[in-house]
């Protein structure tokens, strides 16, 4: 598997590291245990299409979001996670 | 009480031996260690990206690379080394961090790098051939030029790679910018990885 990154262009796989669902949001102070539960601890199995954090830390240290078919690992979008450059904060 | 003092040599006093080593007859490879340079990383704060560009301008009259490329100018080279960021290298003092005050004044934060890497030039016929058992960036002249760059990973070690200025025989010079406390590693796999070529071990006190 390699991935495209928007700064590096196309890498090998072992130049990244996986962290997991880009899905869950932080929820807000007040939002009640069973968010904060939910967002810690909960994940959906995807088969599918998923959206996921990777880390290019074999290379330029940004964080991507990456767009992956967990079935066949076909990858259809990679993008600068929020905060990846000064330029990009908070895009 | 004992008398103390540094002693200031380099991460790869102990391992880099000056010489020929490996196959016989004409060295395909020259490693060649430089030593005592200045090099400063350079970040944008949050949302001054534009500012420093402008910063790095006026200092250094060219444009400070924003994709992965080595930018030279008369006394320094700038070096990409992810989004916002880059790595100013030089000799002599004229760009070291004390001397970067303008830049640090509002748009970037700067890092002191100069002791914590170790830069190899990796030279000769064979270069690209013996960099290709580490690296998987395709260092074909037609796709990694003079001036190309790259924030990659050679045996599992984060380096930053780019290709300088040919030498006068017209072979093509590949910078290896690697953490001081993995060059020793580093050193013993592109030896390895050199042998079968014959490899010119030496040291410099130039930037290639």
């Amino acid at each position: 598997m390699r991935i495209v990154c928007p700064f590096c262009g196309e890498r090998e796989l072992g130049e990244f590291t996986y962290l997991g669902d880009a899905k869950p949001v932080r929820p807000a102070a007040d939002a009640g245990e069973e968010a904060v539960y939910d967002y810690v601890y909960l994940r959906d199995n995807v088969a599918g299409v998923m959206s996921e954090n990777w880390y290019h830390g074999g290379g330029c240290r940004a964080w991507l979001k990456v767009t992956r078919n967990t079935l066949t690992h076909e990858i259809s979008a990679v993008e600068p996670a929020a905060g990846a450059g000064a330029a990009k904060v908070g895009a | 009480m004992a008398e103390f003092s540094w002693d200031v040599r380099s991460p790869l006093d102990r391992v880099l031996a000056v010489g020929r080593y490996g196959a016989h007859g004409d060295a395909g490879v020259t490693l060649t260690e430089i030593r005592n340079f200045d090099l400063v990383q350079v970040m944008a704060r949050r949302g001054k990206t534009a500012e420093l560009a402008k910063a790095a301008k006026v200092r250094f009259g060219v444009a400070a690379p924003e994709t992965p490329k080595a930018v030279g100018t008369a006394d320094a080279t700038l070096i990409w080394s992810g989004p916002d960021q880059f790595f100013i290298l030089s000799k002599g003092r004229k760009h070291a961090m004390a001397a970067l005050a303008p830049l640090r004044a509002g748009s970037a934060s700067l890092s002191d790098q100069s002791h914590a890497r170790v830069l190899i030039a990796v030279s000769g016929a064979k270069a690209r051939a013996m960099l290709a058992k580490m690296s998987s960036i395709d260092l074909h002249p037609s796709v990694f030029a003079v001036g190309a760059a790259a924030a990659t990973s050679m045996d599992h070690t984060s380096v930053t790679l780019w290709r300088g200025n040919d030498q006068a025989d017209g072979q093509a010079v590949f910078n290896v910018l690697v953490f001081a406390t993995f060059a020793e590693s580093l050193w013993h796999t592109m030896l390895d990885s050199a042998a079968e070529y014959g490899v010119v071990v030496g040291h410099s006190e130039d930037l290639a």
